[in-house]
């Protein structure tokens, strides 16, 4: 739509005194007005505002709109289809009272799959409650990847999955692989594979996960406080600095961190329930402890309000 | 030099088969204990080469003698007095490479070199025996064979003295994997082709091909994994969630690279000895240079 376009095409139109000066235009009531002098010059042009106001109270079932959704012109390919909507007389209905003319398929059947894709896409975000921004992030990584055809074979699903994976990590919250599978019917193999995949064929990189992207959301699903969740950090933080854990994933170092700190406080977590939230083995979370646990006076921050002393923790 | 003595009664029972094939060439008659050399190895270059060596080779595998076999392979062959022995050999795709022992040079200059040498710890490779096979009478009359065509279309059979596996196909195609070296494949699969052959189907040799090799070392001190990430971040994979080591994928000889943070590394991808060597001779600068501090 020329609603768009801020630069008018100068043969049609222009401010006999400013002939130069850019035409702003007015969508509501359809003008064009000069930028400079504020001389309306063009008139009755098309309005796109919308048709009627409806109002919240209104009877849901009467909406008079006849324009549609909103365009989503980034993702699809243009969303301009005709559409025959639901009748309104007797004479739409045929002998057996299903309507006539049925036609509510086959709109931008090119890119059914990827309009189904980014369904599922949004119905994983919702799930976990992931802001709209990584939502719109991993919908345009699907388009990227969808376009290229490169990852053609594999599932739109696992390529969903993967593409969420990828939006939360650069938008630097990222979710663990099994967080993702949660929320999908894919294996934790697949998007992992789909993941390698995507990254090679959009030629993008994703920074290292750490420690402390995982604390504050693990420690808020276990009810812990903000104390305990910064004393985690900082164990998890000072323990991969002195290099007391290494080749252990950061997930399951960072689950440890948490167990040591909520047994020093008044708030103490099983290994299990840690394990649960972090979708680690209770026994991965009980070798990284047993790494971390010599060290332990050194990894709690300074002003720690110790509940339990550092000497009686559990020893396992 | 004692021969190939485990079974006497073999000798016999080979000549009775070799008769069985036209043997376009005749026998060498210089030894006499070698079991494999009426198998027509046949490949475009010249097959007495490929008999002599085969014949020596097994010698050398037999007698047990060293583990350089590469090396003593490589005098043998020097001194034979046949002239075109050197570049029939190494221009044949399917003879065993007769690679130097030493690792090829790498672009750091020989003093930085890192003294320490990949071992081969796999190695795979495939031959076609030219014959249909039916897979349900192998499987029933030779030992140490597997069928279940429910889950598997091939009979898996494993031999013992190069301590292999191989998967043989109805179609007559054969991979062979497990060994140790390339010579060692080489007589695996040749006795997978024997055993074959013993059962009354009309095995040859062709195309013995090496596809993939592994090979494994270490280099003595702890890796900071996540500093080369960043640095070679178009080459590396790291992803502690996913696997505990950084995968290197390398262009140069196209061969991928598993590195752990104990310091272990793993070289997979090669066709040649040469590759690996180059591999870690390449990688080993960059490692040092992301050595934990401690």
């Amino acid at each position: 739509m020329a609603s768009t376009s801020r630069l008018d095409v100068l043969p049609r139109v222009t401010c006999p005194n400013h002939p130069d000066s850019i035409l702003v235009e007015d969508y509501r009531a359809g003008d064009m007005i000069c930028s400079e002098c504020g001389l309306v010059v063009g008139d009755r042009v098309i309005d796109v505002g919308s048709e009627w106001r409806t109002f919240s109270n209104d009877k849901a079932t009467k909406d008079p709109s006849r324009v549609g959704d909103t365009q989503n012109p980034l993702l699809s390919d243009g969303d301009l289809s005709t559409m025959i909507g639901k009748g309104t007389g007797a004479a739409s209905f045929d002998e057996f009272g299903n309507s006539k003319y049925q036609n509510r398929r086959t709109m931008s059947s090119s890119d059914r799959a990827m309009m189904n894709a980014f369904k599922e896409i949004t119905n994983m975000a919702d799930r976990i409650n992931l802001p709209r921004n990584i939502v719109d992030r991993t919908n345009n990584l699907f388009k990227q990847v969808y376009e290229q055809k490169s990852l053609k074979g594999r599932s739109n699903d696992a390529i969903a999955s993967a593409c969420l994976y990828i939006a939360c990590r650069q938008e630097g919250v990222p979710r663990t692989f099994k967080e993702i599978c949660a929320v999908s019917r894919i294996s934790k193999k697949e998007i992992g594979r789909c993941f390698k995949l995507i990254l090679k064929a959009l030629e993008t990189s994703v920074d290292l996960i750490t420690t402390g992207d995982f604390m504050s959301r693990f420690c808020s699903n276990l009810g812990l406080p903000k104390q305990v969740q910064m004393a985690a950090t900082h164990i998890a933080r000072k323990a991969v600095e002195l290099d007391l854990v290494p080749g252990r994933s950061p997930i399951s170092v960072a689950a440890a961190a948490i167990y040591m700190a909520s047994q020093a406080s008044a708030e103490k977590r099983t290994q299990k329930e840690i394990g649960d939230i972090a979708g680690v083995a209770d026994v991965t979370i009980r070798q990284s402890y047993r790494l971390i646990y010599p060290r332990a006076p050194d990894l709690f921050p300074a002003d720690f309000k110790f509940d339990t002393p550092v000497d009686k923790l559990p020893q396992l | 030099m004692s021969p190939y003595d485990v079974d006497p009664v073999q000798t016999t029972e080979d000549v009775l088969f070799g008769s069985q094939f036209n043997q376009p060439k005749e026998l060498p008659t210089d030894f006499s204990s070698v079991d494999l050399s009426f198998l027509p190895d046949i490949t475009q270059d010249n097959k007495e080469q490929n008999l002599f060596e085969d014949g020596h080779e097994m010698q050398k595998e037999l007698d047990g003698t060293t583990p350089n076999e590469d090396s003593s392979i490589l005098t043998d062959e020097s001194s034979l007095a046949y002239p075109d022995a050197s570049q029939g050999t190494e221009a044949s795709g399917v003879c065993p490479p007769l690679t130097p022992m030493a690792p090829m040079t790498p672009v750091t200059p020989a003093s930085e070199s890192s003294g320490i040498v990949p071992q081969l710890q796999n190695i795979v490779s495939t031959v076609n025996l030219a014959c249909k096979l039916d897979l349900k009478n192998i499987a029933l009359r030779a030992r140490n064979a597997e069928y279940n065509p429910k889950r598997f279309a091939a009979v898996i059979m494993r031999i013992r003295e190069p301590r292999t596996t191989a998967l043989i196909f109805s179609s007559g195609k054969m991979v062979c994997t497990g060994a140790k070296s390339e010579e060692q494949s080489r007589l695996a699969a040749r006795k997978y082709a024997r055993v074959v052959q013993k059962l009354g189907f009309p095995a040859k040799f062709l195309d013995f091909k090496i596809q993939n090799m592994v090979g494994s070392c270490d280099v003595r001190f702890p890796i900071r994994l996540e500093g080369l990430v960043l640095t070679h971040q178009q080459f590396s994979s790291y992803e502690p969630e996913l696997f505990p080591g950084l995968i290197y994928r390398m262009v140069k000889p196209r061969i991928v690279l598993l590195i752990f943070v104990s310091g272990k590394v793993v070289l997979t991808g090669a066709k040649e000895r040469s590759e690996i060597y180059e591999a870690f001779e390449s990688i080993y600068p960059i490692l040092k240079g992301f050595k934990k501090a401690s």
